[in-house]
């Protein structure tokens, strides 16, 4: 069929659409070879904190997982631990934690992390452990995930670490948010000033007046997941885009950054007012509910490294350790310990640099298989002085 | 249905492939086809409420042209009546019954909260507003009334422009409708164009601001610092100002891939020198309509019936207080049914009056000297506006403008390093891309290899991050006004 009316390209179509059309045909090329790189040099957002040099541990006990990130595999964990003979009800122990808790640094085939060497040690003790551990976990998240994790296991004691780093970190990443659907979740974080800023922050459906509420269920969602499968069988690339999107954002943007104002590992991490503040109601919140339940917490400083200068400004962190300390005092179901220091030079390893330009960083957070041993003999040491008070 | 989606391409492709082989009458149906699915994407049950507002003023406008004086005012009370009717309904009544009982209980007696479960339909504070200039502009003879209902009912529900504008004159668009357009390149390549422009500027630029703003925002006001306050104004005033413009400028694009062409509705208005200035470049199409429809009305002067010039124009003329400032609240109620819209309303009112106060005792400054001070002070001024714009609660927004004003609180951060950076980058990009469009390209060859590699460049670097940050996570922040 031939269009009615039509007119011949001009030249003004030309000089406009030339420059569009070559640039698209680059933009393709360049998505298409990007996609296509190896997997090894794949970044995954979450964890671009890690480096190659430091792996995530992907653990099994027997056949049951013990250790969880956030509520995509949560199942995993809980329906784990419900299917495990038990002596006694209340045997379980939770610690939740950051990436310092599922990744090794170097690790090697026959490495495990403190959780499965914890779990190995108290099982003696008719006594099991789950972990939760996300990247750069705060506590405001640590506070909805035990939330979340109470009402569906029995919980007797909690192993909290809290790391001065993670206090610059705010908000509920996705794979948590959706905790403020259950119903117990919200009316139990509904009992303190943290949890209502929370549900406020991220329970905005339920607001009256948005009518972004409706807009969400549309007929539009099916479609769109049915056109964005279609495509990425279409053209590979299309369901590569999460990761270029890593690539850009650390590979390009972050590593600029780095290298222009020379940020590194060691560069000072300020303080931020907001977020610590934030941090802290959150932690009461933990405590409290914790108390609230009967719950044990052995709450620690975590260990960093401390043969080289560490990345904090030494007067703040000095008054977060004084911080941390005085609120475990506010509550008798709570025992503090600082090993920070525990974890000596010879566990701690490097990781490729976060700058363009330079090869190697130290990593103060992730630190070799010896440093879980250590990790995981202090925390039992810890657990069976509690459990001996009783 | 929203842009950043592949469903709206996937609609947009075959409504523009099939337009260009359609004869003039299915044409027009199959706009006015394609607008009610995109529109039923969101809530078919809500295609209704939009028609009903089409065809009340529809058979009121073409009674209008045949009535006496009296009968005409009646009937356009009728279609005011109706249409604000609407509006007050879906958008207001939870607003005012709360405020109600609010100023209730102030005073002392127990009222109980009103439960009423409301949804706002999309889109129509645009379409009433549409449907009501329609039937004023066949009121003031200005137009006449359109015949041919599937004609008029493209103008109001006209896809690319039906839940965030630019709010059309009927003037404007009804005669492009009339006529076969015949086809051109050029519209598919102009089209294709900005609709890349607004790609870029939504799912790149403005959803990664968004995510810097919303946590921000979520900070405790007592956490921040002067500077924290200032950040995030400049944040969010380039989160909505490219969100925005994004939507525009898909808009606009949507539009003339079929031949048809809207007014502009941005023109960097960040980089104005005046609050007069400033709403000549931002929602232009909004600004003018309120200065047409509302604003000259008030003060009894002759309306312009074009959508350029916003409300500047009008504003200078004649200093009349009272219509300043309840032009100015309402503007805010418009954007949406909170009192931090009618504060950051009433802000604008106060910082324009002020304006019109000073800009006398300037007349002696250079010329030069009045556009680079202008802006200078202009930037801060429009951005601090943006805080009651986004803030939960007139409180929280109070709060945040006490902080700028306290010189003590301006010696710490209270936020990640990279809101500051993302801010002073972006507000450098904006003056460079300024400086590019208006100054540099059209000083150079325009056949020259240089310009040809930079537009590629450009182009590929917008294509590149536009395929992959594309996803439809937001709504474009004027949907929901």
């Amino acid at each position: 069929m031939i269009l009615r009316n039509e007119t011949k390209p001009t030249k003004s179509v030309i000089h406009h659409s030339l420059p569009m059309c070559v640039a698209l045909i680059i933009a393709l090329i360049s998505l298409w070879y990007l996609s296509n790189d190896s997997a090894e040099n794949r970044i995954n957002f979450d964890e671009l904190a890690l480096g190659t040099e430091t792996s995530i541990y992907l653990n099994r006990e027997n056949v049951t997982q013990i250790l969880c990130h956030d509520l995509t595999d949560a199942y995993k964990c809980i329906g784990g631990y419900n299917l495990k003979p038990r002596n006694i009800e209340e045997d379980l122990v939770l610690w939740l934690g950051n990436s310092q808790l599922h990744s090794i640094n170097q690790m090697k085939p026959a490495d495990e992390t403190a959780t499965v060497l914890l779990q190995k040690s108290i099982n003696a003790l008719g006594k099991n452990v789950l972990t939760f551990s996300q990247p750069n976990a705060n506590l405001q998240e640590h506070y909805v995930l035990l939330n979340y994790l109470i009402g569906k296991l029995p919980i007797s004691t909690l192993v909290l670490p809290v790391v001065f780093d993670d206090m610059r970190e705010t908000g509920i990443r996705h794979n948590i948010v959706d905790a403020f659907e259950e119903e117990d979740v919200s009316r139990r974080l509904e009992k303190t000033e943290i949890g209502k800023e929370l549900l406020l922050t991220y329970k905005r459906e339920d607001m009256h007046g948005n009518e972004m509420a409706a807009s969400g269920k549309t007929s539009q969602d099916s479609i769109e997941s049915f056109l964005n499968s279609g495509l990425e069988s279409l053209w590979p690339a299309w369901g590569e885009r999460a990761a270029l999107r890593a690539s850009f954002l650390y590979g390009f943007l972050y590593k600029t950054r780095n290298w222009l104002f020379n940020i590194n590992p060691s560069s000072i991490r300020k303080m931020i007012p907001g977020r610590y503040a934030q941090n802290f109601k959150a932690l009461s919140g933990i405590l409290a509910t914790a108390e609230e339940l009967d719950m044990k917490v052995l709450l620690y400083i975590a260990p960093i490294r401390n043969d080289v200068q560490i990345p904090y400004d030494a007067v703040e962190y000095d008054i977060f350790k004084n911080k941390v300390n005085l609120i475990s005092n506010e509550y008798d179901n709570v025992f503090y310990k600082n090993l920070e220091g525990i974890v000596p030079a010879k566990f701690w390893g490097t990781k490729p640099s976060t700058a363009s330009g330079i090869a190697e960083e130290i990593d103060f957070m992730h630190f070799q298989a010896g440093g879980h041993e250590i990790l995981s003999n202090a925390i039992l040491l810890h657990l069976r002085s509690i459990w001996n008070e009783d | 249905m929203i842009f950043n989606s592949l469903t709206y391409f996937l609609l947009l492709f075959l409504v523009v492939v099939l337009y260009w082989f359609f004869s003039y009458r299915l044409r027009l149906l199959l706009i006015f086809i394609a607008s009610l699915i995109f529109y039923g994407f969101w809530r078919v049950e809500f295609i209704p409420v939009m028609l009903f507002s089409v065809v009340v003023d529809y058979f009121i406008a073409i009674k209008l042209s045949n009535s006496s004086s009296l009968v005409k005012k009646r009937l356009l009370i009728t279609s005011v009546l109706v249409n604000l009717g609407l509006l007050f309904y879906f958008k207001y009544l939870i607003f005012f019954s709360e405020s109600a009982v609010g100023i209730i209980n102030l005073l002392g007696m127990n009222a109980d909260p009103f439960v009423l479960k409301i949804i706002l339909p999309l889109g129509i504070s645009f379409y009433t507003f549409q449907t009501l200039s329609y039937t004023v502009d066949v009121y003031r003879n200005t137009i006449k009334p359109e015949k041919d209902f599937i004609l008029y009912a493209c103008y109001v529900t006209f896809f690319p422009q039906l839940v965030a504008g630019p709010v059309l004159r009927a003037a404007e668009v009804i005669h492009q409708f009339s006529n076969r357009i015949v086809f051109s390149w050029l519209h598919i390549v102009i089209g294709l164009r900005r609709i890349t422009y607004g790609l870029f500027l939504k799912v790149v630029l403005a959803d990664n601001i968004g995510t810097l703003v919303d946590t921000g925002f979520s900070m405790p006001v007592d956490a921040m610092s002067a500077l924290d306050v200032w950040t995030l104004a400049f944040l969010f005033g380039f989160q909505i100002y490219f969100d925005f413009c994004a939507y525009s400028h898909i808009a606009l694009g949507s539009a003339r891939l079929m031949g048809i062409k809207f007014p502009e509705n941005f023109n960097f208005p960040y980089l104005a020198n005046s609050p007069r200035d400033f709403w000549r470049r931002w929602h232009i199409s909004l600004s003018s309509w309120i200065r047409d429809y509302l604003y000259l009305p008030l003060i009894g002067k002759k309306v312009q019936d074009r959508s350029v010039g916003g409300l500047s124009d009008a504003l200078t003329r004649r200093r009349n207080s009272v219509a300043l400032f309840t032009t100015w609240g309402l503007m805010g109620l418009w954007h949406g049914a909170n009192w931090t819209f009618v504060l950051w309303g009433l802000y604008h009112a106060v910082i324009i009056y002020m304006y019109r106060l000073l800009s006398p005792l300037t007349s002696s400054f250079s010329r030069r000297f009045k556009l680079l001070g202008g802006v200078l002070i202009t930037l801060p001024i429009m951005m601090l506006s943006w805080i009651p714009f986004r803030a939960e609660t007139l409180d929280i927004a109070l709060r945040m403008w006490l902080k700028v004003l306290n010189p003590f609180l301006y010696s710490s951060l209270g936020m990640r390093e990279n809101s500051y950076l993302a801010a002073v980058i972006i507000l450098i990009g904006i003056f460079i891309t300024y400086w590019i469009k208006h100054h540099f390209i059209p000083n150079i060859n325009q056949d020259s290899y240089g310009l040809f590699l930079g537009r590629v460049l450009s182009f590929t670097i917008m294509f590149s991050l536009i395929i992959i940050f594309f996803r439809p996570i937001n709504q474009f922040i004027y949907f929901q006004f």
